[in-house]
């Protein structure tokens, strides 16, 4: 008897399924990156005093891109994808410190220091499947920040690094006083990213590996080897993670021991929730609304503002199972019937 | 001519108890065989131990001619040797078109293209547009699977299988759930199959195994109890014998 897979993933927040979603997905899909560009500038002109917050905000957009990649796609439930983010950052800033300051070099450094964190951890941890998998995940990014705590030397311990200072990029715009290259180079970023991230979700690896996530030994019967899909699909999400890691680390100037952080890991993972995974907008969505309302509410109330972020992750999780990103289906379709 | 399948002395035990004991079997290209027995007869296992879910205690299987006894289950699908699974196993969230393009990008091992497109795939939208036709699945090609009627689904694992272009298919009960008036659809897509293509299907419907298949074998305790047309086997005493104790599946 083939025992059915019984969909061991803990953390599954895709939206319920409904007929004929996929091409109106596509229109909007194909809307997002326009749309996110002329956002985001919008908000360079609109908000000029607040580029710094935007600056982090475009750069864990990327990170929990990273783990949409993973999470919605992949169905690889995880609480250490800091792992990634916090090596890509380090990496990124010990090489500004010691070798070199090109900006673009700084983020490659990260990515593929993330993506070499993803691909061995990935291969060690990724058979297990479920609660065993998130407790492994936990452990490893425990591990990393153990190991870079230790490292004083290299990483300044729980003082953090700093001193990174990146030359100009394309040896033309200076990282200036104001944060305006920063914010327009981050954005510039994500934007790569998320249609670098697009591409993939759309070829016949994304395709797999959705396959793999609803059932991965359906995929086996299929002729295709599920562990190798995950692991891969790990290691590119670990290149963007680290990516995503270096960017802060290039735009703040400094990398500190939260970047490598199980807290760090978790609030990702309410971010994604909260705008909608397995949808590539819901990632961005989703980053923006959690730090914007952190910041505002830290500002109004400094002792309870993580009690507004809960009541609204609550309100979502109840009200918007699929995420704030869903809102636009609900709105069309409420108009067709 | 060299069988397809060429299954010797097949036997498995479960911690003594013998689940499969010496089946041997020649299933030959072409050939419409169907599986029946009892309930607890060794069917499933059977299964299992040809397409490699399980490995053997003793006994060999060959494919046309090559020993695939110690291969994965995944290495003898790369071989041509498929199976539907008795409950649809389908991707809930994909659509009808998606799982066919999927199965055929794994055939094809096209799988690992990271940046390439499935839509700009060059041949896979006819090949899927053909089986699409095939079954009769393209007013629904884009619904997502979840929202089929059963029936639908399991002419999606069908096709799903087709897709593999196999050389042996093992349907496990292809018309399982299926209201009887609706198993004419599935015997109707059943008929299309490509005419060089072995079919092994394992039912309980003897409407279904009569009409389909030219030859009947019987499995009875995890062995092999006998092997003929529909006329012979339901003239045979013994297989009246097996069958007396569980009269619902008794063939009539």
């Amino acid at each position: 008897m083939s025992g059915r897979h019984t969909g061991a993933v803990v953390i599954d927040p895709s939206p319920p399924v409904a007929a004929h979603e996929p091409r109106f997905r596509r229109a909007l899909g194909g809307a997002a990156v326009p749309l996110l560009a002329a956002a985001g500038l919008a908000a360079f002109w609109l908000f000029p005093n607040d580029l710094g917050l935007m600056t982090r905000i475009a750069a864990t957009a990327l990170y929990v891109l990273s783990l949409d990649l993973v999470l919605g796609f992949g169905g690889i439930a995880t609480l250490g994808h800091a792992a990634m983010f916090g090596t890509g950052a380090y990496a990124a800033g010990i090489a500004a410190v010691h070798l070199v300051s090109d900006p673009l070099v700084l983020l490659a450094v990260g990515g593929l220091a993330g993506g070499l964190v993803a691909l061995v951890t990935g291969a060690l941890i990724l058979h297990a499947r479920g609660l065993t998998l998130l407790m492994l995940t936990i452990a490893v990014v425990q591990i990393v920040q153990e190991v870079v705590n230790k490292a004083r030397d290299l990483t300044g311990g729980s003082d953090g690094l700093s001193g990174i200072e990146p030359s100009p990029l394309f040896g033309l715009f200076r990282f200036d006083m104001f944060g305006r290259t920063s914010y327009l180079f981050a954005l510039a970023v994500l934007l790569v990213g998320f249609l670098v991230a697009r591409r993939i979700v759309r070829s016949p690896f994304g395709l797999a590996c959705r396959g793999v996530k609803e059932d991965p030994l359906r995929v086996a019967a299929l002729g295709g080897s599920p562990r190798r899909y995950l692991v891969t699909l790990y290691a590119v999400a670990g290149v963007f993670a680290g990516v995503a890691g270096a960017l802060t680390a290039v735009t703040s100037g400094i990398v500190g021991l939260d970047s490598v952080s199980f807290s760090w890991s978790a609030e990702a993972l309410v971010m994604l929730v909260l705008g909608g995974a397995g949808r590539l907008v819901g990632a961005v969505i989703g980053t923006v609304a959690f730090m914007t309302i952190h910041h505002v509410m830290a500002a109004i109330d400094p002792f309870h503002w993580m009690l507004f972020i809960g009541l609204f992750l609550m309100g979502t999780v109840l009200f918007l199972p699929g995420g704030i990103a869903s809102l636009a289906d609900r709105l069309i379709k409420g108009n067709r019937a | 001519m060299t069988a397809l399948l060429d299954v010797q002395g097949l036997s498995k035990n479960f911690d003594g108890l013998q689940v499969s004991a010496d089946i041997t079997l020649a299933l030959h290209p072409g050939e419409r065989c169907a599986l029946i027995g009892p309930n607890g007869a060794g069917k499933t296992t059977f299964v299992n131990l040809v397409t490699g879910v399980l490995a053997p205690s003793s006994g060999t299987i060959r494919l046309a001619g090559q020993d695939v006894t110690r291969l994965s289950a995944q290495a003898r699908v790369r071989l041509g040797l498929i199976r539907s699974f008795q409950v649809a196993r389908l991707f809930r969230s994909m659509t009808v078109r998606e799982h066919l393009e999927l199965a055929v990008l794994e055939r094809e091992r096209k799988t690992f293209r990271l940046f390439a497109s499935v839509r700009r795939t060059p041949g896979l939208a006819d090949e899927v547009a053909g089986l699409l036709d095939g079954m009769g699945l393209v007013p629904v090609a884009d619904t997502a699977v979840g929202a089929l009627a059963y029936g639908q689904q399991r002419l999606l694992e069908i096709a799903l299988a087709l897709a593999l272009k196999p050389k042996l298919l093992i349907l496990d009960e292809p018309a399982a759930g299926v209201p009887h008036s609706e198993s004419h659809r599935i015997l109707d897509a059943l008929d299309r199959l490509p005419a060089d293509l072995a079919v092994l299907m394992i039912e309980h419907d003897m409407d279904l195994v009569f009409r389909f298949a030219k030859r009947i074998v019987v499995l009875a305790q995890g062995r092999l109890l006998c092997s003929g047309t529909a006329q012979e086997i339901t003239t045979d005493p013994r297989v009246r014998e097996v069958y007396l104790g569980s009269r619902a599946n008794a063939p009539h």
